[in-house]
């Protein structure tokens, strides 16, 4: 559809992709790729992923490109990555096999279902694991977790790396640490051994910590260096650390008692979410990663640190990005990737592609940044009046040329505001069911999503748009003929990845003269969990969990080996005690380390130091002033599709979530004056927005109050309301809201200032203040929602 | 209430149990009831279906004890459902202060029984023993927490004097494909 006296029309695909092609050249040509700009979701299967990353990345090759979930790309939790963990190593299997589970910034109960029921609960039911919980707000599975023997830690937002360091303490203090392990898996500067300095010649050169800071101030030169500054920050202290996080003395020498492992006998496992690094994403989890060390945990069955992931995951890079063209940079280091949204903001982007996304709605500070998106299309004069292809052209060559911004969306449904307000060009995408695709699950399990009906009208699969869109530009090599060609070629890009390594299941099927997605179909809804490897016909891979990782059916069959050769799935990453078979890995390459050893020069884990002062500004500035509450916010396991239709198509949830809700303590409800069933407005005027790309040259450029001093942020405003919840189960001085609501999105209120470690956002640092406006209709009545509290055991 | 086709009808696109109520055409008379309307809720009326059964004496007001569930069979033997006095207004609830309720406790996600499970001081029935769903027994047995999908299934009620009537059921018993 062509956008057309502000009305959006149907047209042909070629008229729609003639207009895209053209106005895309022109931009590239006269503006620059920089100019040009894609906004992408990072999982709706590998060959749609494939297909958009090779035409932005490596055939347009801009910078300005970035997942759905942030402004930049990038790692997502950079501390744990840094310090040479998988992020998606673990096993669903190590999850229940643990005698201790510290669970940050996420409840699995609302947003991992299938682990939490069937491996996390029955192990707290069976095995008696228990559950370290750390959260704002109690959650049906904290309340579980807890009321089984486990332990709920009720933090303030954004200072859960006080609360680690901490309980690190106090297991240093206490010798609670696993020597065995840390003496043999850590990296130590001071030893002779090959560790962290000496790895391949280079040093300490090569570890991503010295790509965004010279400061000295990250590493470790280990455990030894470890230990001395963290008894010397004032921050581990456990009466300054209850202080800053809210959680009581108490339950922090509970937690350490808990994760004491002296005797190196207790397993101990770590899974983290958004909660932690999308509050304070480097100094969460660098944290997280040392107390993970401290605890014997990284590298053995059970013993596991990585996300417990979200939606199932099926990204795939076609191209490469071009990191020497973004203007991002640390403070006197290397370049950072682009932060799209400030690129947007600063007038820079004059064509953006969205795909399978909302942009604006489910980024930070989103009122704000619509803001932005009205001045630079609705706005602006050259508006398309026409629907002759020339005509279309010439009026939105105009746009750009004006400083506008033309704007094509690409999704499954019309999105409002990106698809209904913004885009000038809609192009209406086949999903799963209506296309054979496929993705990989939270332990790296493959699996093939049948093609079971045809897609609506003349909706297609998106490698199919992006295909028809780059041969007009006239890129080559987008002849694929099916979702299993793009399958296909794209298995040798997928060699790098820890989460879908599948190229070896390619080779086999063409061994055996199948096509890919024939033999992957024969792994059933099991799938095979990547990295798929060839070894020899007669190898036994026998770690534990091992039953999981195919079905049994194809384990014993012939469809899995040719010539002397087999392929098995993995049921861990960097699974140290696993004696790897010998040779044969040459059959298909994989990087062996990745499979026994941790991802660092050595092989050995890093020790991070998480300096609390580098955020310490920021947060004294961000946090709540006078009668202001946190508003941080979350996904429920109610409406977990977020940004799909989920809200507005299924009518109990209609019925349940006509409107967000928010909860709020009783004592702060009642300084305020307000009741369960109370609409509410929450509201701020100091919403700071890092307004403009710039490059950091002294090293502390990038440090929140050198931006202030600069003139980098602006103060914007935002409000949403919401239906009061009061509840005792959400920590006093914060509130909660579900953060994707269509139209009362929470992330108004979230502060549009990425961590400039890493460029992620802390979406849950939200801050405003409360205030009752009137009752709502639900208030009294009974038919929508219901205020009783979730943590009822 | 009301009891006819064009309500019906307008269900299918707007009620507590949307593609349930095909089901229902096949058995027991049917029916819808007009929820309490909101104003402002953005859907038109809601409807929910009422699979009618033979009118069945349950039990007497005056016996019931507040926050004291009692169980009791209907519309056939096999279903046992709770009757209970919650000591807050409820929705479709009957006596002086609109707070005697029935529901069958089964939970709606798969089946976990949530007979013993009543919280007195929330007036919700949960966690499921089997994934933790909580249902809000003032407000049609709606889902406060949790994997279900759909209300726990609501017995009406009518009083007659002291005695309490069962009439209906708002909603499908889990694990059958009709009320009968």
């Amino acid at each position: 559809m062509i956008r057309v006296f502000d009305t959006l029309m149907p047209v042909s695909w070629d008229l729609a992709l003639d207009v895209a092609a053209e106005i895309s050249k022109y931009v590239i040509k006269n503006h620059s790729e920089n100019a040009w700009a894609c906004k992408t979701y990072s999982y709706q299967f590998i060959e749609n992923t494939y297909a958009i990353t090779r035409f932005a990345l490596k055939d347009i090759n801009t910078p300005a490109f970035a997942w759905h979930d942030s402004p930049a790309v990038g790692e997502e939790s950079a501390g744990i990555a840094f310090a040479g963990f998988q992020t998606f190593g673990p096993g669903y299997w190590d999850r229940a096999n643990a005698d201790v589970l510290f669970i940050s910034g996420t409840d699995p109960y609302e947003t991992k279902t299938i682990l939490w029921n069937e491996w996390i609960m029955p192990a707290i039911k069976k095995r008696g694991m228990k559950v370290i919980m750390v959260l704002p707000r109690k959650t049906a599975g904290a309340a579980f977790a807890e009321a089984n023997g486990g332990l709920f830690l009720d933090v303030y937002p954004g200072t859960d790396t006080v609360l680690h360091m901490a309980i690190a303490r106090i297991l240093v203090e206490n010798n609670w640490v696993d020597m065995e392990f840390i003496k043999n898996w850590t990296s130590n500067f001071f030893s002779e051994l090959w560790e962290t300095e000496s790895g391949f010649g280079r040093g300490t050169r090569n570890t991503h910590w010295q790509w965004i800071t010279t400061w000295g101030k990250l590493e470790a030169k280990g455990f030894e260096d470890f230990k001395k500054w963290l008894l010397g920050e004032k921050e581990s202290d456990i009466n300054t650390a209850s202080q800053i996080t809210g959680v009581s003395v108490e339950k922090i020498r509970k937690a350490a008692e808990m994760l004491a492992n002296g005797d190196g006998k207790k397993k101990v496992s770590f899974g983290y979410e958004k909660g932690l690094y999308w509050s304070n994403n480097y100094l969460g989890t660098a944290s997280l990663g040392s107390l993970a060390l401290l605890t014997g945990c990284g590298n053995r069955p059970g013993r596991v640190l990585g996300r417990f992931g979200g939606h199932q995951r099926g990204g795939l890079g076609g191209g490469n990005y071009p990191g020497n063209k973004s203007p991002d940079k640390f403070g006197g280091r290397r370049r950072l990737t682009m932060d799209m949204d400030r690129w947007v903001e600063s007038g820079h982007v004059r064509f953006a592609w969205v795909v399978g996304n909302t942009w604006m709605s489910a980024m930070a500070g989103s009122q704000s940044q619509m803001d932005t998106f009205n001045k630079l299309t609705r706005h602006n004069p050259n508006q398309v009046m026409s629907l002759v292809k020339e005509e279309i052209i010439e009026t939105l060559k105009k746009r750009v040329d004006s400083g506008g911004m033309v704007v094509v969306n690409q999704d499954i449904y019309l999105r409002d505001p990106i698809g209904a307000k913004y885009a000038d060009i809609v192009l209406p995408a086949a999903t799963w069911g209506e296309e054979n695709f496929t993705r990989a699950n939270g332990e790296r399990r493959l699996r093939l999503y049948s093609k079971f009906y045809d897609a609506p009208g003349e909706a297609k699969p998106d490698w199919w748009i992006v295909a028809q869109w780059a041969k007009k530009m006239g890129f080559e090599g987008y002849d694929w003929k099916d979702s299993n060609d793009v399958f296909t070629e794209g298995a040798r890009f997928s060699r790098g990845r820890q989460d879908n390594n599948y190229d070896a299941l390619v080779w086999m099927a063409k061994k055996k003269g199948v096509k890919a997605y024939e033999l992957l179909r024969k792994f059933g809804t099991t799938g095979i969990q990547c990295p798929v490897i060839v070894v020899d016909e007669d190898y036994k891979y026998d770690r534990p969990g091992w039953e999981y990782t195919m079905p049994k059916a194809m384990r014993d069959s012939q469809d899995i080996r040719a010539d002397g050769y087999k392929i098995i799935g993995v049921a861990r990453l960097q699974d140290s005690e696993w004696k790897l078979p010998d040779a044969h890995f040459g059959a298909r390459y994989i990087d062996p380390k990745n499979l026994t050893a941790f991802n660092t020069q050595s092989g050995k884990a890093n020790w991070l130091k998480s300096p609390w002062d580098i955020f310490s500004d920021f947060f004294d500035f961000i946090k709540p002033k006078e009668d202001e509450l946190w508003v941080t916010n979350g996904r429920i396991n109610e409406i977990w599709q977020s940004g799909f239709d989920d809200v507005e198509r299924r009518p109990y949830i209609t019925q349940r979530f006509p409107e967000n809700f928010i909860e709020i303590h009783p004592d702060d409800a009642k300084a305020r004056g307000i009741e369960s069933g109370d609409m509410v407005l929450a509201y701020s005027e100091r919403i700071p927005v890092w307004k403009d790309s710039n490059m950091g040259t002294n090293a502390l450029d990038t440090k929140y109050s050198n931006l202030v001093k600069q003139g980098h942020i602006k103060m914007t405003k935002a409000s949403v309301t919401a239906v009061a919840m009061v509840t005792p189960a959400v920590k006093k001085g914060v509130s909660f809201m579900y953060f994707l609501h269509p139209t009362q999105p929470a992330n108004s209120l979230a502060p549009r200032v990425p961590d400039p470690l890493t460029n992620q956002y802390r979406y849950k640092l939200g801050v405003g203040k409360v205030k009752k406006i009137g009752e709502s209709p639900y208030k009294n009545e009974f038919r929508a929602m219901t205020f009783a509290r979730r943590d009822i055991v | 209430m009301v009891n006819n086709e064009d309500k019906e009808k307008e269900c299918l696109t707007n009620c507590l149990t949307t593609r349930r109520q095909f089901l229902f055409m096949s058995g027991a008379a049917t029916a819808t009831i007009l929820l309490t309307q909101i104003p402002g809720l953005g859907l038109s009326n809601a409807f929910a279906v009422v699979a009618k059964y033979p009118r069945q004496k349950i039990g007497k007001l005056s016996a019931l004890k507040q926050d004291m569930p009692v169980t009791f069979s209907y519309p056939s033997k096999d279903v046992k459902n709770i009757l209970v006095k919650l000591g807050a207004p409820a929705g479709a609830g009957i006596g002086k202060g609109k707070d005697v309720v029935a529901f069958n406790p089964v939970c709606t996600h798969m089946g976990g029984n949530l007979e013993k499970a009543y919280h007195a001081e929330y007036k919700v029935l949960g966690q499921c023993p089997f994934h933790l769903s909580t249902f809000d027994l003032t407000r049609h047995g709606i889902i406060v927490s949790g994997h279900a999908t759909e209300s726990l299934p609501q017995i009406e009620l009518e009083l007659e004097g002291d005695d309490i009537y069962a009439t209906g059921v708002i909603g499908l018993v889990y694990g059958r494909n009709s009320n009968i």
